[in-house]
């Protein structure tokens, strides 16, 4: 790259593409994108339903009318993220149009698909063995995670991965006889919308006090550090429990939870940096200049402090995926989705150890929390100017 | 025979794969006893080719394709003869012998160039003994007391266990020469020693160099960009450019009589070289009406201390200030760091509470008014500010920056009509368009101050605080940033505070001086007045200390 074209990048750009020439944050970044394409898609990817099947010459996809929703909207969501990636749009316009998109497609997910409550997956074999369609195809894993295959006769749970007798699965069956691969699929929503979630509410919140408490300062500061430590001597995990025993195990619930008591560590950060900031002469002029309020605050303090705040938030992620697995390792993780945690406690409920029940989830949870600590090791230093500036010559 | 010998010297700089030629083939000589200054503008490779001479850069990215660079080192060990070594060749063994006990170098920051965490009498036992491993505790430490002694520390014996943070920035850099002199070296390589200090410190300093050299007969290598203080110290001097030396000769010669085109130039960009146009000394109106008037302003800041935070003492940034600025006229206010002046000019501009006191714009009371209430008086007044680096938000393409105060007080019907102003306004600081479309970091120092202006001058104010806005620039960007405020003045009928140290920029610039001490005005007047006839012993003082170009006086 030359030195003219560097230049004329924006702070933002430049950052990022100093945080990924690094290969450790590449393979996080990734890792996180693989992980993000297989949480979208999980329906086509692993599921009990044909894609595409042809009855009586008829060509139908019989997996459309037992998509959600939030499906839709996941999918359409992942489509528009990737065709705008490359677009020479401004960010903020590029975060306006996948957001409304995505929303656009929930609502039109919720007028037209209707999804049945009870689905019972047998009849999708049943007619293929009794040869009704004339083909069809099936997704890569062709079993729901709550497919049970009570079907195939016999016992089917506790299957090692590759073993072919019946069926093939790649990663086994668990106790109740489902498809291994196909619930880490499934599961994949649970870790990365917890991580994403809980992080962005927390981070919200911390902006948004942490950014006053730095910008007006005074006692509106130590009112606000006060609030913050009592934040901090909350222990998180065990409100957790609390809460799920009050309200039940929704995944929603601990997102909140997640996100409500996670922000003192953010606020901290913007503090840091709008009392830093709050003296710059650009700021000074934007407040000589009359702006209002909202526009010295977030268009010209916040894009300039805003960098730490990423790097914590990237170990944020990994911390919120650890929380909920933990959780559901205890046993409190949502009822209504599988994670990976709660395969994990699976693994040691059983008498006896089935290596891969262990493995999988494990190894799953490990690579995504690596990679997130990659990509916010990454960017940390990209973000700070004592390491980039590595030549240590100043003239 | 001279002591040092730079011949041919290059100094590469390879930085991501791109080689900067730093140092250009610089020839030189130091003869015992003299001074050799080294004077361009920042960029010119003046410092890099004196850590070239000390071995000081970072061996990985420096390398000298050529030259060489002899010195005859006195082994302070041996018998006391001299050898001639080139020190660009020699192994780094013997280069740390000469470092510190031969050659010698003092720093421009005095607050960085101390160890925090140590005495600054232990840090000079440690240069002291290094060199000389055969003194004892006791020897090295009366030596130190010494050193101290001679650089005029009072009292140095009391203060040999002082940290540096109780020191003053002028007594950190004395001791810095302390240590520097405390193995008596034979060169002493000194850059930009006194560009953080204050004019009177700076003369202090400066005299205290002569003295020193004089007593001790070491050679300086002096490294500066401010021709006052070549004047005073120099007996050659080298001009750089672009990391060639385009002259050199006697002091005399090259200030008198500068023969190159780029030494004419730089010479003829010193504030006091400017010329006065004939315009600018006419339009001073003294009879004009007042358009800021300050009555017993006040800033006091609170000092805490105890359990309970309670308020012990003020420290009175501000104290007790009255002043009339005319409209049309541009007011000076000069006075040493921590003087006040910036605190005022920013409490003018209410950016700043004040304790006590009016300021009144017109006929408008701005004191204790609320940040709603004084939002549509901003844009009649604006701020210009001191550091190119900060003062822009680097975010933020230099289009919003502009338009964006237009937005917030209605100017202009839309968006293009207010970046055809925009466009307007570049032009007056001498910028393009197309410079719109950048980002901050994309500029130099002279061209951020002037977007930095431009944006003061969006909103079309009566009335701008310019924060020291030509310190940080070299002379010649200086000279054209001051020749432009002159210009725009004339244009829109601005009436300017103009904060700065520099008093020969406030010979060329100001209609009234106002010298700030302490939070307090000492003095004030018409500017002819006040730097050609001082009444208070501080302005006098002040005044004194000027390094001045001037070669007779």
């Amino acid at each position: 790259m030359t030195k003219r074209s560097q230049q004329s990048m924006s702070y933002g750009k430049r950052i990022l593409s100093s945080a990924f020439s690094g290969w450790g944050a590449r393979i996080g970044l990734t890792w996180v994108i693989i992980l993000a394409f297989v949480a979208c898609f999980s329906p086509l990817l692993a599921n009990s339903m044909p894609l595409l099947a042809s009855e009586n010459g008829q060509v139908s996809m019989p997996i459309l009318s037992y998509l959600t929703a939030e499906d839709l909207m996941l999918m359409v969501l992942f489509v528009v993220v990737l065709l705008l990636w490359k677009m020479p749009l401004k960010f903020s316009t590029k975060a306006a149009v996948a957001s409304s998109s995505a929303l656009i497609a929930l609502l039109v997910g919720l007028a037209i698909l209707s999804p049945p409550k009870t689905i019972i997956y047998d009849q999708f074999r049943e007619k293929a063995a009794a040869g009704s369609y004339d083909w069809q195809v099936l997704p890569p894993i062709p079993y729901s995670p709550s497919d049970y295959l009570r079907d195939i006769g016999g016992n089917n749970s506790l299957k090692a991965p590759m073993v072919t007798e019946k069926q093939f699965h790649l990663m086994g069956t668990d106790s109740a006889g489902s498809d291994v691969a196909s619930r880490m699929i499934h599961a994949s929503r649970v870790a990365l919308s917890i991580g994403f979630i809980a992080t962005g509410i927390s981070m919200i919140i911390g902006i948004i006090i942490g950014g006053q408490m730095g910008y007006f300062a005074g006692r509106f500061d130590m009112i606000g550090m006060r609030i913050v430590e009592v934040f901090e001597a909350i222990p998180v995990l065990f409100l957790l429990l609390a809460f799920v025993a009050f309200f039940g195990r929704s995944v929603y619930i601990i997102m909140i939870i997640i996100g409500v008591t996670g922000w003192s560590g953010y606020a901290r950060y913007i503090r840091a940096e709008f009392l830093k900031l709050r003296k710059q002469d650009y700021v000074q002029a934007a407040i000589a200049s009359g702006l209002p309020l909202r526009s010295i605050l977030f268009r010209h303090m916040l894009p300039n402090g805003i960098a730490p705040v990423l790097v914590v938030a990237s170990f944020g992620v990994a911390a919120a995926i650890l929380t909920e697995a933990t959780l559901s390792f205890l046993g409190l993780g949502p009822v209504e989705a599988s994670s990976w945690g709660s395969m994990l406690n699976e693994a040691v409920k059983s008498s006896v150890f089935n290596w891969w029940m262990a493995a999988f989830p494990g190894g799953a949870i490990f690579l995504t929390v690596f990679s997130y600590n990659l990509m916010g090791e990454a960017l940390r230093d990209a973000v700070d100017p004592q390491l980039s500036r590595k030549a240590g010559l100043v003239t | 025979m001279s002591l040092l010998q730079v011949q041919d010297l290059q100094t590469h700089l390879n930085s991501g794969g791109e080689i900067v030629r730093a140092v250009d083939g610089v020839s030189f000589s130091i003869n015992r006893g003299e001074t050799f200054c080294l004077v361009g503008e920042s960029g010119s490779g003046k410092s890099i080719c004196a850590l070239s001479v000390i071995q000081l850069l970072p061996a990985g990215i420096a390398s000298h394709p050529s030259g060489s660079v002899n010195f005859d080192w006195r082994d302070n060990e041996g018998s006391g003869e001299s050898i001639k070594v080139d020190l660009l060749t020699l192994e780094d063994e013997a280069i740390r012998k000469i470092r510190g006990a031969s050659i010698a170098m003092i720093f421009q920051e005095p607050m960085t160039s101390l160890n925090p965490v140590f005495s600054i009498g232990d840090q000079i036992v440690e240069a002291i003994q290094l060199h000389h491993p055969e003194l004892s505790d006791a020897e090295a430490k009366s030596q130190a007391v010494e050193a101290l002694e001679q650089v005029q520390i009072k009292s140095a014996a009391s203060r040999f266990d002082d940290y540096p943070h109780q020191l003053s920035g002028g007594q950190r850099q004395r001791v810095m020469i302390a240590m520097a002199l405390a193995c008596k070296p034979d060169l002493l390589i000194a850059d930009e020693p006194t560009t953080a200090l204050d004019v009177t410190v700076q003369a202090e300093i400066l005299s205290l160099m002569r003295d020193l050299q004089a007593q001790k007969g070491m050679a300086i290598l002096f490294i500066t960009h401010d021709f006052g203080v070549v004047a005073q110290m120099a007996h050659q001097v080298g001009v750089m450019q672009n990391g060639k030396l385009v002259e050199q000769g006697t002091t005399q010669d090259v200030l008198t009589n500068p023969q190159h085109a780029y030494t004419q130039q730089l010479l003829a960009a010193v504030p006091e070289n400017l010329e006065k146009s004939a315009v600018h000394k006419a339009d001073y109106n003294q009879s004009s009406p007042g358009l800021m008037s300050i009555a017993g302003l006040k800033v006091w800041f609170p000092i805490r201390t105890g359990l309970f935070r309670r308020v012990s003492d003020h420290l009175k940034a501000v104290d007790d200030v009255d002043l009339t600025i005319r409209k049309g006229s541009i007011m000076a206010l000069v006075g040493e760091s921590g003087c006040g002046k910036t605190t005022l000019g920013r409490a003018i501009l209410q950016l700043e509470k004040p304790t006590a006191g009016s300021v009144m714009l017109g006929d408008q009371e701005l004191t204790g008014l609320s940040t709603d209430q004084l939002r549509p008086i901003r844009p009649r007044m604006q701020i210009a500010f001191q550091d190119p680096q900060s003062s822009l938000n680097p975010r933020l393409q230099i289009v919003t920056t502009l338009t964006e105060p237009m937005k917030a007080h209605g100017i202009g019907e839309s968006q293009d009509e207010r970046i055809e102003r925009a466009i307007k306004v570049l032009d007056q600081v001498q910028l393009s368009e197309d410079y719109l479309w950048r980002y901050p970091h994309e500029f130099s120092g002279g061209q951020r101050q002037r977007i930095g202006l431009a944006r003061a001058l969006v909103t079309n104010p009566e009335f701008i605080v310019c924060d020291e806005i030509t310190s940080a620039l070299d002379v010649s960007v200086q000279a054209e940033v001051l020749q432009l405020l002159l210009e725009i003045r004339q244009q829109r009928d601005l009436t300017l505070l103009f904060i700065t140290h520099n008093i020969a920029v406030v010979e060329y610039l100001s209609d009234e001086t106002v010298v700030m001490k302490a939070g307090k005005v000492v003095e004030q007047g018409l500017t002819a007045d006040v730097c050609g006839n001082p009444q208070n012993p501080y302005t006098q003082k002040l005044l004194s200390a000027v390094p001045r170009l001037n070669l007779s006086k």
